[in-house]
C-alpha cells in the first residue's frame, strides 16, 4: 500500500549523493525526513517524484515497480509534490494555479475542448469546485482571484499544497515546506500535515526544522552524507546518538 | 464584467464588424479588413504556439505559403471547389505542423527559433525550385471564392466568419485547462511535469492545431493577393505574426488580436511607417520587450486590477482545517 | 568541381567564423545572438563603403570594419543583453537580439540598397587568378587566424582565462569579484570585430550585400551546433563541413535546395549526436 524506496544509490559523476537508502511512505501517515545541508534529502525527494532515476535500487508503489516511471506516470499514480522553492505560474491567478492540479482529471482533449463539448464544461466546473474548497482549506479565500505573483512566500507555500492536493494523490511530498514560515504559520502548516494525513493521505515531509519535524511525524528517517542513520518514532530518533552527534556538529 | 455584460459586447463587436463594409466607407478599407482578419486567423492559431506554450516559432509564414500554394494549385491548376481546396490546405499545413514539429519541439528556445526560420527559408526555396507546380518565380494566379463570395464584402464576410470561428476554437482552449496546462508548458516544466501535463505532447498539438490555421489563413490569403510569387511570403512577414503576438501580450487574446489590427493598419494609414516597414517592427519589437516584456495587454491587465483592488489587500493564511478535510476527501473523479 | 570545393571551403570558413563569434559572445552571457551573422553583414558593406565611397586606403578601411563591427557588438550588449540578462524570463534575449537584428537589416537595406553590391579588390591580384583567387583564400586564412587567436588568447592572458572561468560558472566568477558585466561586453566587442574582420575578408566572396545578415546568422548557426556549442574546433569543422556540403550539393544538384541540404546536415548530425561533433552535453543553451 505504500510508496517505498529500496536501496536507492544515486551519483552525481565522482560524488555518491544517496548510498543504499531505503523509505517507505505508508497512506495516512506523516514520515519526516530530516538531515543536515547536503545529506542527500531533495535528491531522494527527485527520486521518489521521478526527475532522477537511480543509479541503483529501485522505487515501488503499492507494489508495482515504478522505479522507471515518467513524473507524469507517477502523478497520474498519484504522487504529488511541492517544490523548496516554490514553483508558481506567476500570471495566473491562484484559482488557476490551484486548478491546474487537476488537469490528470480532465476528461476534455484538446479538439474536445476547442468545440466546447459538454465534457470541457463539466471538467472545468468539477475543477474550479475542488480547487476553491482546498484553497478555502488552505486559508488562502482571500486571494482566490489574485495573480499569484503578488502573493508572500506563506501563501505561495500554501499555494503549493493546494495545487497538490488538487491531484487527488495518494502521496505527498513537501520539500522544505516550512521555509522561511513564522512559527504562527509553521503552526498552521502543521495543521494542514495533519488534516491531509488523516484523510488517507501519506506525506512525506523532507524538512530542517526538527522540532516541526518530530512534532507532527508518525516517523522519522535522517540521512547524513548519504545514509540512513537512523528510523524510528520521533522519540526514538530524537535520543539516538549518532543523530545528536551529526546535529551538534554539522 | 458580469456574463450578461460581456455577452452584449461580444454581440456589439460583432454587429461593428459585420457591417463594416457599410460604415467604413470605401472598398479599400473592407479589403484591408479582410486582410487583417486573414492574418488574425493564423495568429490566433499561432497565439498558442507563442503566446501560451512559449514556443517562439519565427518561421510560420511558411505554412503560410504551402497554404497559400496549395489552395492556388488545387482550386486553380486541377480547378477543385475553393471550399474543398481551403479544407485541403488546412489540412495540409497541419500535416506539415507535424512533421516540423516531431524533430523541432525538443530542442531548446533558440534551436528552435531557428528551426523555424530554416523551414521558411527552404519553403521558399522549394518553391522557388519547383517551377512545374508552382510557377517557380514567375508565380501563380490564385482564383476567387464562388458567388455570393465573390465580391469584395462577400469575401470579407466570408473571412470574418471563418476568422470568428478559429478565435472561438482558440478562445476555448486558452480559457479551459489546456490553456492552463499550455502555460504551465511556458513558464515552468517542472510544474507542468508535476501535475502530469504531457509537455512534448501539448507543445506538438497546438504547433499542428497552429499549423492548420495558417493553412487555412493561406488559402485565404491568396485569394486576396490573387496571384501569389515566392516574394510574397518573405521571411519579414513571418517575424511581423510573431511581433503581433509579443507586442500584444503572451498568454492573451485581446492584446494579440488589437496588435494586429494595428499593426496591419498602421503602415497604410502612416506613410512614413510603410516606407520604414520592418526596421519599425523591429524597433517596437526592441521596445516592448526592454519596457514591458509581457506586453502591452498585460499591462492594461494590471491597470484593471489596480484599480479594482484600489482598497486594501489582505494577506497571509488562515486555514480551515475541517473545510480542507472535506475538501479532500469529497475529490473525486470526473464522469 | 574543385572550383565548388574551394568555393565550399571559402564560404564555410564564413561561416565558421561566424560559429567562432557566437562562441565568444555565448562564453560569458550564455546567450545565442541573432546579430552574429548582422556583424559579418556590416563588415563587408562598410568595408565597400569605406574603399568605393570614400575612397580610403585598404588598411584603414579595414581597421574601420574591425571598428564598426566592435561597436556593433558592444550595442549589441548594451541594448539587447544587459537589461535583459537581469529579468527571470529566459527567452527575453533572443526576442531582443532578434528585433535588434531586424532593426540593423532594414537599416542596412534602406541606406545601402538592396541589390548586392561589388566588393573592392584588398590585394593586387588580376582577375584569371583561378583557384588562387584571393575571395577564396582570405576568409579561410581569417578564419584559421581567429581560432588561433582565440585559443591563444583563452590560454595565454588573463582576460582568455577570466573568459574562460564566466563560461563554466559565472555565479562563482561574479563572488570571486570579477567585474562579469565588463568582461561580457568586452566579449561582445571582440566577437563584433572577429565578425567585422570575417565580414571584410569574405566581402568579394559574398558581395556587400544587406541580406547576409540573417542567411549568415543561420548558417553559422548550424556550422555551430554541427560542429558542438562551445568548441572553437568545432566550428571551424562545422563551417567547413557545411561549406563544402553546400558547394558540392549545388555542383551535383544545382544550387536550388542549399538551405534544405544545410538543414538537412544539421538535422543528421543533431539525431546523431546532439551536443555536435566537438561538443560537451553539459554546454546546452536554454
Amino acid at each position: 500500500m505504500s510508496l517505498t524506496a529500496r536501496d536507492v544509490t544515486k551519483r552525481f559523476g565522482g560524488l555518491t549523493a544517496l548510498s543504499r537508502v531505503s523509505l517507505e511512505i505508508m497512506p495516512g501517515e506523516v514520515h519526516g525526513l530530516i538531515g543536515p545541508n547536503g545529506s542527500g534529502k531533495t535528491t531522494l525527494l527527485n527520486l521518489l517524484s521521478g526527475y532522477y532515476r537511480p543509479d541503483a535500487g529501485t522505487i515501488h508503489m503499492v507494489q508495482q515497480d515504478i522505479t522507471g516511471a515518467s513524473v507524469q506516470q507517477r502523478a497520474r499514480l498519484g504522487v504529488a509534490r511541492t517544490f523548496q522553492k516554490p514553483r508558481l505560474l506567476p500570471t495566473l491567478s491562484v484559482l488557476d494555479n490551484a486548478m491546474i492540479g487537476g488537469w490528470l482529471d480532465a476528461r476534455a482533449g484538446f479538439l474536445a475542448t476547442a468545440f466546447m463539448l459538454p465534457q470541457a464544461g463539466m471538467d472545468e466546473r468539477e475543477l474550479r469546485r475542488r480547487a476553491e474548497e482546498l484553497l478555502h482549506g488552505v486559508g488562502l479565500s482571500h486571494a482566490i482571484g489574485r495573480r499569484a505573483n503578488l502573493l508572500e512566500h506563506a501563501e505561495q507555500r500554501f499555494l503549493e499544497i493546494a495545487r497538490g492536493l488538487a491531484q487527488r494523490p495518494r502521496f505527498i511530498l513537501l520539500d522544505e515546506p516550512a521555509g522561511g514560515l513564522t512559527p504562527a504559520e509553521i503552526d498552521y502548516l502543521g495543521g494542514v500535515i495533519r488534516v491531509m494525513a488523516e484523510s488517507g493521505v501519506g506525506v512525506l515531509l523532507v524538512e530542517h526544522h526538527t522540532d516541526f519535524v518530530f512534532r507532527v511525524s508518525d516517523r522519522v528517517t535522517t540521512l547524513d552524507v548519504g545514509a540512513v542513520i537512523k528510523h524510528g518514532t520521533p522519540e526514538q530518533v530524537k535520543r539516538d546518538p549518532d543523530v545528536i552527534r551529526v546535529y551538534l556538529g554539522a | 464584467m458580469s456574463v450578461s455584460n460581456r455577452s452584449w459586447a461580444i454581440l456589439a463587436v460583432i454587429a461593428v464588424l459585420f457591417t463594416l463594409p457599410w460604415w467604413s466607407g470605401d472598398l479599400y478599407k473592407v479589403h484591408l479588413a479582410a486582410l487583417i482578419c486573414t492574418y488574425w486567423v493564423l495568429i490566433s492559431g499561432l497565439n498558442l504556439v507563442v503566446g501560451y506554450s512559449g514556443q517562439l516559432s519565427i518561421g510560420h509564414v511558411g505554412l503560410l505559403a504551402i497554404g497559400a500554394y496549395c489552395f492556388a494549385i488545387l482550386a486553380g491548376t486541377y480547378g477543385l471547389h475553393p471550399a474543398v481546396a481551403i479544407a485541403a490546405s488546412g489540412t495540409l499545413c497541419a500535416l506539415c505542423g507535424l512533421v516540423l514539429g516531431l524533430p523541432s519541439l525538443r530542442l531548446p528556445g533558440f534551436y528552435f527559433a531557428m528551426a523555424t526560420l530554416a523551414f521558411a527559408l527552404i519553403v521558399t526555396e522549394i518553391t522557388l525550385a519547383q517551377g512545374n507546380l508552382t510557377g517557380g518565380g514567375v508565380g501563380l494566379s490564385v482564383p476567387g471564392f464562388p458567388p455570393p463570395f465573390d465580391s469584395p464584402r462577400g469575401s470579407y464576410w466570408l473571412i470574418l466568419a471563418i476568422a470568428a470561428v478559429v478565435t472561438w476554437l482558440t478562445w476555448n482552449v486558452a480559457r479551459h485547462t489546456w490553456g492552463r496546462g499550455l502555460v504551465a508548458v511556458r513558464d515552468s516544466v517542472v510544474t507542468a511535469q508535476a501535475v502530469g501535463v504531457p509537455v512534448f505532447r501539448a507543445k506538438l498539438t497546438v504547433f499542428v492545431f497552429s499549423g492548420f490555421t495558417a493553412g487555412l489563413a493561406g488559402a485565404l490569403f491568396a485569394v486576396l493577393q490573387s496571384y501569389i510569387t515566392p516574394d510574397t511570403f518573405v521571411f519579414d512577414l513571418g517575424l511581423f505574426f510573431f511581433v503581433c503576438i509579443i507586442i500584444g501580450g503572451r498568454g492573451h487574446m485581446l492584446g494579440p488580436a488589437i496588435g494586429t489590427i494595428v499593426l496591419t493598419a498602421l503602415p497604410e494609414m502612416v506613410a512614413p511607417l510603410a516606407k520604414l516597414g520592418n526596421f519599425f517592427y523591429g524597433l517596437l519589437l526592441l521596445v516592448v520587450v526592454l519596457l514591458v516584456p509581457e506586453g502591452i495587454g498585460h499591462v492594461f491587465q494590471v491597470l484593471i486590477e489596480r484599480f479594482r483592488s484600489a482598497r486594501g489587500e489582505r494577506h497571509g493564511v488562515k486555514p480551515d482545517l475541517e473545510r480542507l478535510s472535506k475538501a479532500i476527501q469529497g475529490g473525486r473523479a470526473i464522469k | 568541381m574543385l572550383v565548388a570545393l574551394i568555393t565550399g571551403l571559402a564560404t564555410g570558413a564564413l561561416y565558421a567564423a561566424a560559429a567562432l563569434t557566437y562562441n565568444v559572445m555565448f562564453s560569458t552571457s550564455k546567450v545565442l545572438s541573432v546579430t552574429t551573422g548582422h556583424i559579418s553583414m556590416l563588415g563587408g558593406i562598410f568595408g565597400a563603403w569605406f574603399v568605393s565611397t570614400l575612397g580610403w586606403p585598404i588598411a584603414l578601411a579595414l581597421l574601420g570594419s574591425i571598428g564598426v563591427g566592435a561597436v556593433f557588438g558592444l550595442i549589441t550588449d548594451w541594448i539587447a543583453i544587459r537589461r535583459v540578462l537581469a529579468r527571470s524570463d529566459e527567452h527575453l534575449w533572443l526576442l531582443s537580439t532578434l528585433a535588434l537584428a531586424t532593426m540593423v537589416q532594414q537599416a542596412a537595406g534602406l541606406w545601402w540598397g538592396t541589390e548586392p553590391k561589388p566588393f573592392p579588390r584588398l590585394i593586387p591580384q588580376d582577375f584569371s587568378a583561378g583557384l588562387a583567387d584571393q575571395k577564396y583564400w582570405l576568409p579561410i586564412v581569417v578564419a584559421i587566424v581567429l581560432a588561433i587567436a582565440l585559443e591563444l588568447f583563452y590560454r595565454r592572458t588573463l582576460y582568455g582565462k577570466l573568459f574562460v572561468a564566466m563560461s563554466e560558472d559565472a555565479f562563482a566568477a561574479r563572488a570571486r569579484g570579477i567585474p562579469t558585466g565588463r568582461i561580457r561586453a568586452m566579449s561582445y566587442v571582440i566577437a563584433g570585430a572577429m565578425g567585422g574582420l570575417a565580414g571584410f575578408a569574405a566581402g568579394q566572396l559574398t558581395f556587400a550585400y544587406f541580406a547576409l545578415g540573417l542567411t549568415l546568422t543561420l548558417n553559422g548557426f548550424i556550422a555551430l551546433a554541427v560542429g558542438g556549442l562551445g568548441s572553437n574546433v568545432g566550428a571551424l569543422v562545422g563551417g567547413a563541413a557545411l561549406g563544402i556540403l553546400s558547394a558540392v550539393a549545388t555542383y551535383f544538384v544545382g544550387g536550388e535546395y542549399q538551405q534544405t541540404i544545410s538543414v538537412g546536415l544539421l538535422m543528421i548530425v543533431l539525431l546523431l549526436k546532439p551536443a555536435g561533433l566537438f561538443g560537451r552535453q553539459s554546454v546546452r543553451p536554454v
